[in-house]
């Protein structure tokens, strides 16, 4: 491939926290905007699901029932359903309708605007039972809502059928916990990464493996995604290290460090509604910044007080979110100046 | 997307059932464009749309005026649309999304199939029917209104009655059986009829531009097209399934054929004109047929690449698939249950098939699952034969591991484009009308909530409807369930899923068997035994985790277990 002709990127512009939020009791597990940008999802070892609003983080509602710590969260693409992974081994499907019906159109983000009667409303309309431990992760079919991805403790990648909640496929995917799962965007293949030192492709309709990307025993794997055009997928393993692969023909095109990544599965995220940055937590309390193309660090977001575990990007607007551990417990809002 | 690195060795065309569909008694199914939705015509009047994959059910579309059993089902071009026609003489269009009743009409004569215009605007107007003994008409679905199209030419080549319109209420006898589809883009129409020759007609005018008589001369009881409409097919009455080339451009194949009729010019009847027409519009390519029992043929098609033809066999009791490749070579037999079957239908995309029993039931086909053992390593490549391998000399210093490491990052200052996408090159005849319309690819799937005590493997097929159902039909049923249960020990020996295990009571809406091979065992043992010797385990996600990694350990304790169980089973 030539080397294309590009423009220039924009000149950087620097990211400031605006607000930080504390809606959980324990360490925050994981944020995700939702793909409307009306909502922020947060999990967290407490075992609860807060809803925020994305520009002022007033919690809208709070979604209880797992019996134990929430790892991963995931939303439909529609943002209709909210998909949780639980340590009480189960996921669960949450209907956010209401939710977003509540949101007034008028008040734009939904800050100060009307609220559903009832913040605390069972709002779990599926649980999703058959993984044999934890379950660490979780991504809806970005396709179509009608399918969710899992991966566990137990070694396994599973597919459900979210309108039955039947588990339509277990793949045996690894030899020790799998700590992500991402669907590529037209649902048909899955990237798993696992403590193995692996990551892999799986064909989502058949369960067949296709690609191993990554085999190494060590470090191990503790977070893939594929890129949004769905040509590349960005991987983190255990020794500070942030790759972008090319996973057709298995090469490495960019690495990412800086950052201090040797314990936890942070997990990390493209930015694209201005220049182009991978934005990842860490665990030396920051959020890091870097260029796509040119792997310099942009910035380093400094006010967290423990492990960065999870950042999201808005889907149209310059803003970050971010959620730390336990010493910390809070949810914070950054966003670029302009 | 998977196209890089998906094994282009692997053959593409079915061999063993993989599961089968039960929902009351179903008699027809046809997929959308994309192959993502399954449609289903009932014994009950109801269309069912499965999710196919899934292989759930995403809609029902029922309505008190629709109780009589459904011929056929044909989707819109967008797949906003369904077609169905029924027994009590009746065509009604049902709109997906929204389950409800746009348009029904009722004919004068039971249709056996139908098909939508492909082209046309969002919401379709025009559709093509074939009734049991009647030549095959155009009804416009707004105004009711239907066109008798010709299916004969008399003996001196004028039409007998060319562009009569409600043509019945003249009291003129019926015709005997014909078959009949629209082209690519629906500007002709191919229709076969009871002398063995096929008419291409032009679907604005009803002028009957070419006529091709098929060797044989007997009643053609199926005219299919393949999806790209570069491929012509006929079933006819003397058990010969025949293959022609699409001479005439798939696209503007009107104005072409205008074009070679007003070249043709000097014949000595418009008979011969109309046959010398034909012969610049398709051309035989080969022909199918049993040559040592002779069996008769039904619903054949082609796989939705056009490389395979698919014919089942007619022959009662019996559930028989034989696919030949387009130069006419029988390439697989599938044997079935002992029920005869009724319909298939070749998926847009996958090499998979399914087929409806006279049962009601339908089985889907695919290929079986075949580990591809190369891709769980990176660098590991399965050779045809054997290569000597010359070794360099300093291939195992520690040096070289360093000097492969920076290897694999020279190309660090390529420029990456994450967010242009790849235009889907199996659909892109859409694309140039695409941007006007939505096509319909999924349907939004709705959570069924928890029943209040969670039991989530109840059944779909507990709802009354499938109940009454079975209730009128309970022996057939019975023995479908029987023959539907015996069906994975009669094709192939199979083990049983972990999903499968884990969820015992799963059993009437689908059942999924998976064969392992002989390679997989091995790996599975392989893996158990390597299992128990891993000790160390790197931190979740949260300081949590100190606590969580006693209990991983005893989960690894319990999959020991689990895993000593299932070597004694095996």
């Amino acid at each position: 491939m030539s080397q294309q002709q590009q423009a220039p990127a924009p000149p950087y512009r620097p990211y400031r926290q605006v607000r930080a939020a504390t809606p959980h009791s324990r360490a925050v597990s994981c944020v995700r905007f939702s793909p409307c940008g009306r909502l922020l999802a947060t999990a967290s070892l407490d075992g609860t699901v807060a809803l925020l609003s994305p520009s002022s983080l007033a919690a809208i509602a709070t979604l209880r029932g797992h019996a134990d710590g929430v790892s991963d969260i995931s939303w439909s693409t529609d943002s209709f359903y909210l998909c949780s992974a639980s340590d009480d081994r189960t996921l669960r499907i949450w209907d956010v309708r209401p939710v977003l019906a509540g949101l007034n159109p008028g008040s734009g983000g939904g800050g100060g605007g009307a609220q559903p009667a009832d913040p605390n409303a069972d709002r779990c309309i599926r649980v999703l039972k058959g993984h044999t431990n934890f379950v660490f992760s979780a991504n809806f079919n970005p396709q179509t809502n009608s399918t969710v991805a899992s991966g566990g403790f137990d070694c396994t990648v599973r597919i459900w059928d979210v309108k039955s909640g039947r588990c339509v496929r277990a793949i045996d995917a690894h030899s020790e916990p799998v700590t992500s799962v991402h669907f590529i965007r037209d649902g048909s293949i899955i990237v798993s990464g696992s403590h193995d030192g692996t990551c892999k492709i799986w064909d989502a309709g058949t369960g067949s493996c296709l690609k191993t990307v990554i085999d190494e025993k060590k470090p191990a794997v503790s977070f893939s995604m594929f890129s949004p055009n769905g040509k590349f997928i960005l991987v983190a393993a255990l020794d500070d290290t942030l790759k972008l692969c090319n996973f057709a023909s298995g090469k490495f095109l960019k690495m990412y460090s800086g950052h201090v990544n040797r314990k936890y599965c942070l997990q990390s995220a493209f930015s694209v509604t201005n220049g182009k940055y991978i934005v990842s937590g860490s665990e030396d309390n920051c959020v890091y910044i870097w260029d796509l193309q040119g792997k310099n660090i942009l910035q380093k977001l400094e006010g967290h007080t423990d492990t960065v575990i999870s950042v999201s990007c808005h889907p149209t607007e310059n803003k970050i979110a971010s959620g730390g551990l336990d010493n910390d417990r809070t949810v914070r809002l950054w966003l670029q100046d302009g | 997307m998977n196209v890089p690195i998906v094994d282009p060795l692997q053959g593409d065309f079915p061999e063993t059932i993989e599961e089968f569909l039960q929902y009351g008694s179903m008699k027809c199914i046809a997929f959308n464009r994309r192959g993502t939705l399954l449609a289903a015509g009932c014994a009950n009047g109801t269309c069912v749309i499965w999710d196919f994959e899934t292989r759930g059910i995403a809609r029902e579309l029922h309505d008190k005026d629709c109780t009589a059993p459904i011929t056929s089902v044909a989707w819109s071009k967008y797949g906003h649309h369904l077609l169905a026609s029924a027994t009590d003489k009746s065509l009604t269009l049902w709109h997906v999304v929204n389950e409800k009743k746009i348009a029904r009409i009722t004919l004068q004569q039971t249709p056996l199939s139908v098909r939508l215009h492909p082209g046309g605007p969002s919401t379709p107007s025009i559709c093509l029917a074939c009734p049991l003994s009647s030549a095959p008409i155009l009804v416009d679905l707004n105004t009711g209104s239907t066109t008798v199209l010709p299916a004969f030419l008399s003996d001196n080549g004028n039409l007998p009655a060319p562009n009569t319109r409600n043509k019945f209420s003249d009291g003129s006898p019926p015709f005997t059986p014909t078959a009949a589809t629209f082209d690519k883009y629906g500007d002709l129409i191919y229709v076969g009829n009871s002398k063995g020759e096929i008419l291409i007609i032009d679907s604005k005018s009803i002028k009957v531009h070419a006529v091709i008589p098929i060797p044989g001369g007997t009643v053609v009881k199926d005219i299919v097209f393949s999806r790209d409409g570069r491929y012509l097919l006929t079933n006819s009455n003397d058990r010969v399934i025949r293959v022609y080339d699409n001479l005439l451009p798939v696209k503007g194949s009107g104005e072409e054929i205008e074009k070679i009729s007003s070249n043709n010019i000097s014949y000595e009847s418009h008979y011969e004109k109309l046959k010398a027409n034909g012969a610049s519009c398709l051309a035989i390519s080969c022909e199918l047929l049993d040559a040592i029992a002779k069996i008769p043929w039904k619903a054949p098609c082609f796989s939705g690449d056009s490389e395979w033809i698919v014919g089942a066999s007619a022959s009662k009791g019996e559930h028989r698939l034989c696919i030949w490749n387009r130069s006419g070579r029988l390439v697989k037999i599938l044997e079935g249950p002992k029920e005869a079957l009724i319909d298939i239908a070749w998926h847009p995309v996958d090499p998979t098939i399914v087929s409806v029993s006279v049962a009601g039931l339908a089985y889907i086909w695919a290929k079986e699952h075949v580990e591809n053992w190369s891709a769980f390593a990176p660098d590991f490549v399965e050779l045809e034969e054997n290569e000597e391998y010359v070794e360099r000399e300093d291939e195992f210093d520690l040096n070289a591991y360093v000097e492969k490491a920076e290897e694999q990052l020279v190309n660090e200052d390529e420029y990456v484009d994450i967010e242009t996408y790849d235009k889907n090159s199996t659909f892109s005849d859409l694309d140039d009308s695409s941007s006007t319309t939505m096509e319909l690819i999924y349907l939004a799937a709705i959570p069924i909530p928890d029943t209040p005590d969670e039991q989530p493997d109840k059944c779909l097929g507990s709802s009354s409807k499938l109940e009454d159902s079975n209730h009128s039909d309970s022996p057939s049923s019975l023995d479908a369930v029987q023959n539907g249960q015996a069906i994975p020990p009669a094709s192939s020996p199979m083990e049983v899923d972990n999903s499968t295990a884990e969820e015992p009571a799963e059993a009437v809406n689908s059942k999924r068997r998976r064969r392992l091979s002989a390679k997989g065992l091995e790996l599975q043992q392989a893996e158990k035994g390597k299992k128990p010797t891993t000790k160390n385990k790197s931190n979740g996600k949260s300081p949590g985790s100190n606590g969580k990694q006693l209990e991983p350990a005893n989960g690894n304790s319990s999959a020991v277990d689990d895993e000593a169980t299932e070597d004694d089973e095996i």
